[in-house]
């Protein structure tokens, strides 16, 4: 049994929202504490609602809600600043990460970690940080903190640390294992041991493991998503295509 | 049993438009029935009519009875100048300003990537085609100011400054005679962030 519960102050991000009723809309938010959840924003559509233009995305919110169904009513939102508004290209790649955590973050699970990771990732995207370090962090601590055992340490053949030098292929579901032989090291699976290591240390200086890593996190997570392609990643790309 | 069924489906059909529900679906009904036949009638003829006749003006994309609509062939109008909204409604907020005399474009929606919308959906290439017709000279964006009508803001004027026009975004801030105690925080964050020279 659920019970009613009344939550207030919680630190929230608006991921997606959709219209509902006549006057109304379903915010999909995450919350801090209280994780990912649907909130009931009464009469948000209406043209003078104080809701409207509050509930934006990528900016921190401070939200209260009640109810004890599986969609909560929200009753309080501030805006708490502190995260300038995305812009250009940026907010496309914002869009990527509400995606993400759309698609994989179950509801109701607090994953303050993650959510902590997500706010760096804003920021970093905020002060117009494109590149890739702040998106692979990001990935990394979804797939960890989502218990989708993302292995970095050791090689999943031998159990033995990974060896900077070397070169693994990484088996979904399994983790690294070395690379027999030459090896063909274009394969998207195919990474050198420094890669791994520097990501689990969180440094993307490299401009190797900027590339392996974004190539083994794509196979990851689309093998997460069960081959379900990103609305985001598809409109980015037709987007960088024009 | 057949009078009760086309009831229902005039119920039904009501319910598609903005802010009526069941209710005021059934409200609605009872008085095209009862009190107002006559306007039943017009209103009956005039959407059949509507959904017959109108379609995408082939310069604006607004809606239009003809090809080419009377606004895109009025000679009163300045065609090196360019302004993109986001919905007909948006065009028709432009036109009550007074302020602007060139011509539009509707793109009949933003980009969205949540909800699958991208440049492939909005028809992007058309856009492009219209801006570059030799005449038009700045491409003015008023799309909204959230963050679909931003990124898309943001991705034409790439694509149209890329194409050597002159690219121009609507300004945000403040509202006239708006003060500033009684503002939202994040607008008047963002007035602050994008203050202009004063000189």
């Amino acid at each position: 049994m659920s019970q009613k519960l009344r939550v207030d102050g919680q630190t929230a991000f608006l991921l997606h929202s959709y219209p509902y009723s006549e006057t109304s809309l379903i915010a999909d938010v995450f919350s801090r504490d209280y994780g990912r959840l649907p909130l009931l924003a009464r009469g948000a559509r209406r043209p003078k609602s104080a809701l409207r233009g509050l509930l934006i995305g990528f900016q921190p919110l401070e939200l209260g809600w009640f109810g004890a169904g599986e969609v909560k009513t929200l009753a309080k939102a501030e805006w708490l600043g502190g995260i300038p508004l995305l812009a250009g290209r940026c907010l496309l790649l914002g869009y990527y990460l509400n995606e993400l955590l759309i698609s994989l973050l179950a509801r109701e699970d607090a994953h303050p970690i993650l959510f902590d990771s997500y706010v760096s990732a804003l920021q970093a995207l905020a002060h117009g940080a494109e590149d890739a370090p702040e998106l692979r962090k990001f990935e990394v601590r979804l797939l960890r903190e989502l218990g989708y055992g993302l292995r970095l340490e050791t090689d999943a053949q031998t159990g033995s640390d990974i060896d900077a030098t070397r070169r693994y292929l990484y088996q979904v579901e399994r983790g690294p294992v070395p690379q027999v032989g030459a090896g063909d090291t274009a394969i998207d699976a195919s990474v050198t041991g420094k890669t791994l290591l520097d990501m689990r240390a969180d440094d993307y200086s490299d401009p190797v493991t900027r590339r392996e890593s974004r190539r083994i996190m794509r196979q990851l997570i689309s093998h997460h998503l069960g081959g379900r392609p990103l609305q985001s990643r598809r409109v980015y790309m037709e987007l960088q295509g024009m | 049993m057949a009078a009760s069924s086309s009831l229902d489906e005039l119920i039904e059909a009501l319910r598609c438009l903005p802010g009526v529900g069941p209710k005021s679906a059934q409200r609605m009904a009872y008085h095209l029935l009862q009190r107002d036949r006559r306007g039943a009638e017009r209103l009956a003829q005039s959407l059949s009519g509507a959904l017959e006749r109108l379609r995408h003006c082939a310069r604006c994309n607004n809606f239009s009875e003809d090809e080419v609509c009377s606004r895109c062939l009025s000679s009163r109008r300045d065609v090196t100048q360019l302004c993109v909204v986001e919905m007909p409604i948006d065009l028709n907020s432009m036109e009550q300003t007074h302020a602007f005399q060139g011509l539009y474009y509707v793109l009949m929606g933003r980009l969205s990537p949540l909800d699958g919308i991208g440049p492939r959906e909005l028809a992007f290439e058309r856009l492009l085609n219209r801006a570059t017709d030799g005449l038009v000279k700045e491409v003015i964006l008023a799309t909204n100011f959230t963050n679909e009508g931003e990124a898309t803001a943001h991705y034409l004027s790439e694509l149209l400054s890329a194409r050597g026009l002159k690219v121009s975004r609507m300004a945000r801030g403040l509202p006239v005679g708006g003060e500033l105690e009684f503002s939202d925080a994040i607008t008047v964050a963002q007035a602050f962030i994008e203050r202009r020279d004063y000189s």
